[in-house]
């Protein structure tokens, strides 16, 4: 008796959560809403999790009220997936011949994408936007130019429109430069100035760090040690572990080096440009010992946040992130990376935007077309800053009173136009498969450095094993290439 | 119809196996002679190439990866059979609470991958940094593959141990054999089955060892923990059309572990003991 009463309560239970897995929101809300149906549904892909942070969903939420009471024939449905497995969801989207109308891509497979023909070319639909009012125009003028290289192809074709601009950038505490500042005037110097002549604690000038020696000098006089030598606060922080492969990118533009060719057919990182920036970085760490010790389990993030370091490399996206992981903590500042020996004297890092795309088998491409307009519009721009503390890839965004009043309550923003503006244009060909082939052997010059210069480790020295990298990396472009081509010659790409 | 109807019983799971598992296997070995990308299908032809490209190319990953999994596997294959062969021991011997035991033991085999990966990340982290050293990171991974499937292969052992007649141990006992002699003339080669099974089942477990590399160390640090599986998702799933490329290397990894086996069935070939 008992054991049927369990079993019952049982299977009740397993139905009351099957059931719920199974009621998506979209259908809850048809359920209990009365709202009439609207005849145009718009599937929008999207890796912004709100479980990852609820700002995510007030923004949604924001851009499909507003959306929606301007277009009341368009019920727009999002579907979150996450970013490390969207590639192989939208594959199995495509294969399924369910893919989304539009989505947002990283530029880490937005120029594949494209040459897979899975995108939609938007330039008939640009050339009927350059009627629409001015907030509403998406065209190439109306955005920062280094928001608007990821977007097209070497032919012209523009396959998506800019919704964010995110660059490299190093990150400063600046609890720790104050405190320093009182009674050292090269880190005093850092600092912006009020209109007034004073000190500007909440703001670093955009070009404090004048070059790499000025660099190494800042981290090594921030870094403290307890007696037994041990690193107290480190002036800068690499993460050997993937993390440090990924700062080698800006550090080379710094020096006045390019990754890759425009065409994504030649790596160019295997250079003496290249060998410096390894260098430098090796030299942080194990010449300089202005970082902590190399662990794979503790983030650059966690460090900063914690206080342990007073400068790490991040992106402009990131002061929000930093704010809620502390809980409103804001004294921080953003600058781009100082020129190296070889540079071009100027601060450097790099630039991408992110874009929403139409897919080729979008069946309503009229919608789709007004839901990217729209957020990729001034309204657009404003509510990403509003909701997500982001700044926008467009020109007038940076007009209006509203990124003043940004600036003013979140002045770590001060400097992230400047930063984005003097970025080169990040690596875009097949990243994956080139971090695969490079990432370990940067993390193995890391790691092993010493071993290295001393001709006992697994490469001669940095110029071998970054000539091995660059080898490999070219191997993938030429695959790649050479796929391409077969993709064109089926008709695949445009 | 009567004859019919044990076919009939049987035919679901028959479909389900032919369609999800050799069907996919059949696809799998077409792709693999052929530039295939999952987005836009098949490109063209490639013969061998994918295969010759993984076996003698500069930039291939495929004898690193191997070598990787093969110490992966001995590890794995050697601490499971001395894990879970003296738990069943023990487990057998317990008077009280066996059941309690086992269950506990088992444990660790239904919890999933990611869960035990994720807790493992973490507390290699703090057991001497282990995943970030090239020399020690494999052999950390192989501690929780061990962790993971010593209670599963117990049960098995277990089960083995309670076939074994007790009146092997007897005739043993009058015969003056102390414990270790016990074990070592009468356990081991009565349980030889079990243990064949067991080793058999950690191999071909072990070769295809996916989760913990990708959770926590994504093939690092130094490639040293690159192994076959996240080798070919990596090929598969995040690089541009490298899809018969990565079905190549996973009929390569297929061949291996078919030789692997073969030998191993050969060399130990399952026989009634008990009638010899």
């Amino acid at each position: 008796m008992t054991r049927s009463i369990l079993s019952t309560l049982a299977l009740c239970l397993l139905s009351v959560v099957l059931l719920r897995a199974g009621l998506t929101r979209a259908l809850v809300d048809d359920l209990l809403a009365n709202e009439q149906k609207r005849p145009v549904t718009l599937r929008v892909w999207d890796w912004w999790s709100p479980s990852a942070n609820e700002e995510y969903g007030q923004y949604f939420a924001e851009i499909e009220r507003r959306f929606e009471e301007q277009n009341p024939d368009i019920d727009v449905v999002y579907q979150i997936v996450p970013f490390g497995n969207y590639v192989q969801k939208l594959s199995t989207a495509m294969v399924g011949n369910a893919p989304p109308d539009v989505f947002q891509s990283s530029v880490y497979w937005a120029e594949g994408f494209y040459q897979r023909g899975m995108l939609r070319p938007l330039n008939d639909l640009l050339e009927q936007n350059r009627h629409a009012p001015p907030e509403l125009q998406v065209t190439e003028e109306r955005f920062l130019p280094s928001a608007w290289r990821h977007n097209h192809g070497e032919d012209g074709t523009v396959f998506g429109i800019p919704q964010i601009i995110d660059a490299q950038c190093l990150i400063w505490n600046l609890d720790i430069l104050q405190e320093a500042a009182q009674t050292d005037r090269e880190i005093r110097a850092l600092f912006a100035h009020h209109p007034d002549g004073r000190i500007d604690y909440a703001r670093l000038r955009f070009d404090a760090v004048r070059d790499w020696d000025h660099f190494r000098r800042l981290t090594q006089k921030l870094t403290v040690r307890d007696e037994s030598g041990q690193i107290e606060q480190a002036g800068f922080v690499i993460n050997a572990y993937g993390g440090g492969a990924g700062m080698f990118s800006p550090w080379l533009a710094a020096n006045g080096g390019r990754y890759q060719d425009a065409a994504g057919t030649r790596a160019h990182f295997a250079s003496p440009e290249g060998v410096e920036a390894m260098r430098f970085m090796a030299q942080l760490y194990w010449e300089d010992g202005v970082c902590p010790p190399f662990r794979r389990q503790i983030s650059d993030t966690e460090l900063f946040q914690e206080g342990r370091v007073a400068s790490m490399v991040a992106g402009t996206w990131s002061g929000k992130d930093l704010m809620r992981n502390t809980l409103g903590w804001d004294h921080f500042g953003k600058t781009a990376f100082p020129p190296g020996p070889s540079g071009s004297g100027e601060q450097k890092t790099m630039t991408w935007g992110n874009m929403l795309v139409i897919t080729e088998r979008c069946t309503n491409v009229d919608a789709a077309w007004r839901y990217v307009q729209f957020v990729c519009s001034l309204e657009g721009n404003l509510i990403r800053s509003q909701t997500l503390g982001y700044n926008g890839p467009r020109r007038d965004f940076y007009d209006t009173e509203q990124w003043q009043r940004a600036i003013a309550e979140r002045p770590y923003l001060s400097n992230v136009k400047e930063i984005c503006l003097a970025g080169d244009k990040l690596r875009h060909t097949e990243i994956i498969a080139v971090n695969h082939q490079a990432n370990p052997v940067i993390e193995t010059l890391l790691l092993r450095f010493p071993e290295i210069q001393a001709g006992r480790g697994p490469y001669a020295g940095i110029e071998e094993a970054l000539r091995v990298a660059e080898r490999n990396v070219n191997g993938v472009f030429d695959r790649y290439n050479e796929q391409v081509a077969r993709w064109r010659q089926r008709g695949g790409s445009n | 119809m009567q004859k019919l109807l044990p076919y009939l019983y049987i035919a679901p799971a028959f479909v389900v196996t032919i369609v999800f598992s050799f069907v996919s296997m059949g696809i799998s070995l077409w792709a693999s002679f052929y530039h295939y990308d999952a987005f836009a299908g098949a490109a063209a032809f490639a013969g061998l190439d994918n295969y010759r490209r993984a076996l003698f190319a500069d930039d291939s990953y495929f004898w690193l990866s191997l070598r990787n999994t093969a110490f992966y596997v001995a590890m794995s294959v050697v601490g499971v059979l001395v894990t879970a062969l003296p738990l069943a021991l023990l487990c057998q011997r317990a008077e009280r609470f066996q059941a309690l035991f086992r269950t506990l033991y088992f444990l660790p085999s239904i919890t999933p991958g990611v869960v035990l990966a994720l807790v493992f990340y973490h507390l290699f982290g703090v057991w001497g940094q282990l995943l970030d050293n090239a020399w020690t990171a494999l052999p950390a991974l192989a501690i929780l593959g061990i962790w993971s499937g010593a209670g599963y292969n117990m049960v098995i052992f277990l089960a083995g141990l309670t076939e074994i007649p007790r009146h092997f141990y007897e005739a043993a006992e009058i015969d003056g054999a102390n414990r270790w002699q016990q074990f070592r003339h009468v356990t081991i080669p009565l349980l030889r089955n079990t243990l064949v099974f067991v080793s058999v089942m950690t191999i071909i477990g072990s070769f295809q060892v996916f989760t913990s590399v990708y959770i926590m160390t994504q093939g690092g640090p130094e490639r040293s923990t690159e192994v076959i599986a996240y080798t070919i998702f990596v090929n598969a799933f995040a690089i541009a059309g490298q899809m018969g490329y990565a079905s190549a290397l996973a009929w390569l990894l297929f061949a291996v572990v078919f030789v692997f086996v073969f030998i191993q069935m050969r060399v130990f070939q399952s026989r009634r003991i008990y009638d010899e």
